[in-house]
């Protein structure tokens, strides 16, 4: 337990800031039996639903027969990834209330696929994003262009839940951060290529709610403890511990669109929706998933609050994400702080594990069905590649905040699968060669800011270039509408057929007469 | 409103219910995208389709301003209302309420109108399109 203050402080050279008592840590042993379990459980019920999923079509999106309570839970646990239960909090404890745009915005961006995305992508009947590119513009070089976007937004977001994991495990056990990333990768590649899609189903409903539970009891404990013992506050709310300066009108505004238009991109969130029975409950399940995400987002913001009341020392520390992690130690201490301790780390553990086995689901989803041929047994392969790949990335680069690495991941999909979706879906104008064109821009404008951010190092980046959302978003558009348009001719003969497939009720209900 | 009749083909015998799960992925050259929309293939059908289409992107594009304007006009009032942000309630400052509660009841409540108006666009549509 000492060994894991000591590795702790030692990738911290500002960790001589913390304030010096016990509560810097999380008890080791507790918190390796909270991750026992959650991985233990996670496996059981994976392998429950192995005994029910035999076809390819289980296999892929779990025969389409998905109460929408059950998709709904399923869908929020699989959104709420490591930025949502880690490093939502942090930012909060660093920048006030300019990062709590973070929270509204996945929900807020939940709202968009909604409105604009949910019912019509079910009525494609598509497995993939690939494949309804595919079928919407009849062209197997957009499905392929479609394809690597999706993957990439897919590798680029299973990085950063590694990353979560590295640094939970890190500072929950004191063992080496590799381990965590690890651990992560073979519990997902084994309940994936186990059960599909059906258990995964089941995985993530309950990750959902285990979520939900690690990270309310904690904070509702200690919100009570605190009001019990009229503990004075260490700090005002609006006061900043870190003093670094507030974000800008601009890159609030380009967080905004990134998580407004990211959101109805990500694969893992999509292939979700080829789970409900109808456009209609597509549409029911989305409504029960934004009740859920408000509430949890409620959470991270009191954590965020507490903390920068109570134990602004923590922001100071230099690892913003670990605060969940370290404020019920901080603030209760003794046994109970280590009882809750463990079950943040548990929640934590699940965040990452529903995240990125949702994602890998998705992925060789895309990987098999465009390389592999579309079997299970390609479905199985395909699940290892997806998830190899990100763990390599996890190992060459080093953890930035949780929130604003995810926060880059949403401005991608933003710029490359979202105006591809939401043309496609509502223009009857959209053609090949602008779908590939605006992808392709979106994907080299975001990519290339991306990358220079990165080679520049956080702090050094220009707004713009930090959060590239706002130009690169309109940029992909616009080459979209404008290519499509010079290449109007190229609109396929199917279009009208498919238009009203996407948008007309699944059937004339000949039930009710 | 007076109703017009439809004399497209598919209207006697309606479309079959798909069992779900009966798709295959390796058949995906055909297109999962086929076979129900064949029956409104018609120009009348065709109509209905369009004005069903602009009816929801207009919700659609409605609901989504309207949010956007609200959750615009929450920082405005913060900044505009000076001592507002510091002012709050049981010690937590209203500016924290208002973005970390306040926006999302708006979200759920933009969310719960557009289902609802969009399953009405879709009713009337199988008025106009479904029925002899």
């Amino acid at each position: 337990m000492r060994r894991a203050t000591a590795t702790w402080l030692a990738n911290n050279d500002s960790g001589n800031n913390l304030p010096a008592c016990g509560g810097d840590r999380v008890s080791a042993g507790v918190a390796l039996a909270a991750i026992a379990v959650v991985t233990v459980a996670t496996a059981v019920i994976g392998f429950y639903g192995l005994r029910i999923s035999r076809t390819t079509s289980d296999f892929y999106v779990a025969s389409r027969t998905v109460r929408p309570w059950w998709n709904a839970s399923a869908i929020g646990g699989e959104y709420l990834s490591a930025a949502s239960f880690l490093g939502v909090a942090g930012l909060i404890l660093l920048s006030g209330t300019d990062a709590l745009w973070f929270p509204v915005g996945y929900t807020a961006g939940y709202l968009m696929l909604l409105l604009f995305v949910a019912a019509p992508l079910r009525r494609s009947g598509a497995y993939t994003i690939p494949d309804f590119t595919e079928a919407r513009l009849a062209s197997p070089a957009v499905r392929r262009v479609t394809s690597l976007a999706v993957v990439t937004v897919g590798w680029l977001y299973i990085v950063p839940q590694l990353h979560g994991a590295a640094l939970t495990i890190r500072i929950a056990t004191g063992l080496p951060s590799w381990v965590g990333s690890v651990a992560v990768v073979v519990v997902v590649c084994l309940t994936v290529v186990a059960g599909g899609m059906r258990s995964i189903t089941f995985v993530q409903a309950f990750q959902y709610w285990l979520k939900l539970t690690a990270l309310a009891v904690p904070i509702l404990f200690i919100i009570f403890v605190l009001a019990g013992n009229e503990t004075e506050p260490l700090a005002a709310p609006a006061a900043n511990p870190t003093g670094a300066p507030p974000a800008g009108l601009y890159q609030n505004v380009s967080l905004l669109v990134a998580l407004l238009f990211g959101t109805l991109g990500l694969p893992h969130v999509l292939v979700r929706f080829y789970t409900n029975p109808d456009g209609h409950s597509a549409r029911r399940t989305t409504l029960i998933v934004l009740g859920l995400l408000s509430v949890f987002y409620l959470f991270p913001t009191a954590y965020g609050l507490v903390a920068r009341v109570f134990a602004p020392g923590l922001a100071r520390a230099g690892q913003p994400d670990a605060m969940v992690l370290l404020l019920p130690g901080q603030l209760l201490g003794g046994v109970a702080g280590d009882l809750l301790s463990a079950l943040v780390v548990a929640g934590a553990f699940a965040a990452f594990l529903s995240t990125t086995s949702g994602l890998v689901v998705s992925l060789a989803g895309v990987i098999s069905q465009d390389v592999l041929g579309g079997s299970v047994r390609g479905f199985r392969l395909a699940a290892v590649m997806a998830v190899v790949v990100p763990l390599g990335f996890a190992f060459m680069t080093d953890s930035l905040a949780l929130a604003g690495s995810v926060g880059l991941v949403f401005a991608f999909t933003a710029s490359t699968v979202c105006p591809v979706l939401l043309l496609g879906i509502w223009w009857r104008g959209l053609t090949d060669a602008g779908a590939i064109a605006g992808m392709l821009t979106g994907g080299v404008l975001c990519g290339g800011a991306m990358v220079v951010g990165a080679v520049a190092g956080t702090g050094q980046t220009p707004p713009w270039l930090a959060q590239p959302a706002a130009w690169t978003v309109p940029a992909a558009f616009a080459v979209m509408v404008v290519v499509s348009r010079a290449t109007a001719h190229r609109v396929p003969a199917s279009m009208p057929r498919i238009m009203t497939r996407l948008h007309t009720p699944e059937r004339p209900l000949a039930t009710e007469r | 409103m007076t109703r017009v009749r439809v004399t497209a083909p598919h209207t006697a015998q309606g479309i079959p219910a798909r069992t779900p799960g009966q798709r295959i992925p390796n058949q995906r050259t055909a297109g999962p995208l086929e076979s129900r929309e064949a029956a409104q293939d018609s120009e009348v059908g065709q109509v209905f389709v369009r004005s069903l289409i602009r009816s929801q992107l207009r919700l659609a594009l409605v609901v989504a301003g309207g949010f956007l304007l609200i959750l615009a006009a929450f920082p405005l009032v913060l900044v505009l209302v000076p001592g507002l942000a510091e002012s709050g309630i049981a010690g937590i400052p209203f500016g924290w309420l208002l973005l970390g509660v306040g926006t999302y009841p708006v979200i759920g409540l933009s969310a719960w109108l557009y289902v609802r108006t969009a399953a009405r666009n879709e009713a009337r549509y199988r008025d106009l399109a479904g029925e002899q």
